[in-house]
């Protein structure tokens, strides 16, 4: 019973700063100065206003960058899918051990910090004429991008009995057909996740940002712009903005991520 | 049949090529030109040459970065497989208003690193929240400076990414704590066998790949940390990845930058190894 209790409170203790922080955020975004930029702030919201927000608004510092990550996030997902659908689908098929290490050789390829890739990758991109280009960062972006769809798209195809898979091809149908009819309407609750979680991660990313853009800045980078001018507010505001759509999506994922992905792609 | 299986395994290769091109062009390619960045001569483009390794183990930032990034490594990820695991096991029972709970768990997860780092500023600046809170419990009596350096800026570190990414340690291992059968725990129950006893014979070697696929993917990044650092605390306290940017931003010295990056890759490598060495790799079967 004492245990029980416990827990419990241990369990609030943990959601109380897990929310800590994003409420600290709001609330600042929300307050005028005078309540925040005092030796001791309170914790409490006492006045609202809305002036940092317009301030966003009107910057000019919102519009491109939110066009930018959009569309570099909406163009990274799409490619990583239509790469990762095909060759996860065969890397699936393959035998226990070749599996493996296929699985393997994509995560080693995160051992390298990322600063160590971006720095190449950047060097090169100028000399392509890639360097601040949306393609050019789309292309960096499919690289962090890239391994997580695979083994989630691996760890998908899985799930779904291999009889089914026979008896279409007993049935007449070839192996494009089988994939076609059989595998990716299956697939597709993994595939979504896929999708998302893709779009999320590029939304997200800031140190390939960070080495490939100059003139134009994608909404991570744009915070940081912030942050180094020393703005409270502007930055809260900002953060606030490009939070809450990713909060959004993540809700939808979670309801969707079913343990079967992430297990699968390295169970017998 | 032999043409058949040719022309079976063409079209396997086919659908993996655009994969592998892009795995081996753009990630395996770039790390092996870094690589071979850290062993050229920053004038003469000569190599191979160690000059690059000389100068950063010679720069006392070099150092302090390699003993942060051990510390922030160790510790943190230390407490986010703790938390992770509590929280785990709490989450596990079934209760009312679980749901909301693991909802509320998961909010970190949506929340963008650069914002995670924005907030943590707000709580750890000189005059932010956790200085308000101490002062008004009367814990400190001066606002105490978290960025000031030492281990109390790098515990700021810590903090951050275990906000930010404990919730996923928990996630993989409530998926783990899934997979292990009721019978067991009832069976055990019925031998006798207490809460404490059960979870050291039962919970924890079959949580076993859980913890160990925890360990890899946040152990890998916990090593590579780079924007939290770099917004928490800049260029006071640096971890080796932004020390690696930095001698890159600041003077434009991608040779030394690469050396940096090649340390890094290394550490990470070896602990991998010394982790799978000191564990083994068989798994637990009842």
């Amino acid at each position: 019973m004492v245990f029980k209790y416990f827990s419990i409170l241990l369990l609030v203790f943990f959601t109380v700063l897990v929310i800590l922080p994003v409420y600290l955020m709001v609330k600042v975004s929300l307050s005028p100065p005078e309540d925040i930029m005092v030796q001791r702030p309170g914790f409490l919201i006492r006045n609202v206003t809305f002036r940092h927000w317009k301030d966003v608004f009107k910057s000019g510092r919102l519009w491109q960058p939110l066009k930018k990550s959009i569309i570099v996030a909406t163009t990274t997902a799409l490619l990583a899918l239509l790469i990762s659908i095909p060759g996860a689908y065969v890397i699936s098929h393959l035998s226990r051990t070749l599996r493996y290490s296929m699985i393997l050789s994509l995560f080693f390829t995160r051992m390298f910090p990322e600063v160590g890739i971006a720095l190449p990758i950047a060097v090169n991109f100028i000399k392509w004429g890639l360097f601040d280009t949306n393609l050019g960062l789309t292309m960096a972006h499919l690289i962090r991008v890239l391994p997580v769809t695979a083994w989630i798209l691996i760890g998908t195809y899985r799930t779904i009995p291999s009889d089914l898979e026979d008896a279409a091809q007993v049935d007449g149908c070839g192996r494009l057909g089988v994939l076609k009819h059989v595998v990716l309407p299956l697939a597709l609750p993994g595939i979504s996740v896929a999708l998302i979680f893709s779009w999320l991660m590029s939304w997200d990313e800031f140190t390939y940002a960070l080495y490939l853009c100059l003139r134009e800045k994608t909404m991570p980078l744009q915070v940081y712009y912030y942050i180094s001018r020393g703005d409270w507010f502007l930055t809260a505001s900002y953060a606030t903005i490009i939070t809450i759509p990713v909060i959004f999506v993540t809700y939808i994922l979670q309801k969707y991520l079913r343990s079967g992905y992430l297990a699968g792609a390295v169970k017998g | 049949m032999s043409f058949r299986k040719l022309k079976k395994s063409w079209l396997e290769i086919l659908l993996i090529t655009p994969l592998l091109i892009y795995i081996l062009g753009f990630t395996l390619a770039p790390v092996i030109y870094a690589v071979y960045m850290s062993f050229q001569d920053k004038f003469t483009l000569h190599f191979p040459t160690l000059v690059n390794y000389k100068y950063i183990f010679t720069h006392f930032q070099f150092k302090e970065a390699f003993f942060n990034t051990c510390f922030v490594a160790g510790v943190g990820i230390t407490l986010e497989l703790t938390i992770g695991l509590l929280v785990a096991l709490i989450l596990y029972r079934n209760f009312k208003g679980r749901g909301i709970f693991r909802a509320i768990m998961l909010l970190p997860l949506g929340v963008p690193t650069v914002v995670a780092a924005t907030n943590m500023r707000y709580i750890f600046d000189t005059s932010g929240y956790l200085n308000s809170f101490l002062l008004k419990l009367g814990v400190v009596e001066h606002a105490v400076d978290w960025a000031g350096g030492g281990i109390k800026t790098l515990m700021t570190i810590v903090v951050a990414d275990m906000w930010k990414v404990t919730p996923l340690v928990m996630l993989i291992l409530l998926a783990g704590l899934e997979t292990i059968p009721e019978q067991l725990y009832e069976a055990a129950r019925i031998d006798g066998a207490g809460a404490w006893k059960r979870f050291k014979h039962i919970t924890l070697p079959l949580l076993k790949p859980a913890i160990t696929m925890a360990l890899v993917i946040r152990g890998i990044d916990i090593f590579r940390i780079f924007d939290l650092p770099l917004i928490l605390v800049g260029r006071h306290t640096r971890v080796l990845s932004t020390y690696a940017y930095f001698e890159y931003y600041d003077y434009a010295n991608p040779y030394t930058s690469s050396a940096g990056a090649t340390i890094l890759m290394v550490m990470i490598l070896l602990t991998i190894i010394a982790y799978l060495k000191m564990t083994g790799t068989k798994e637990v079967q009842y």
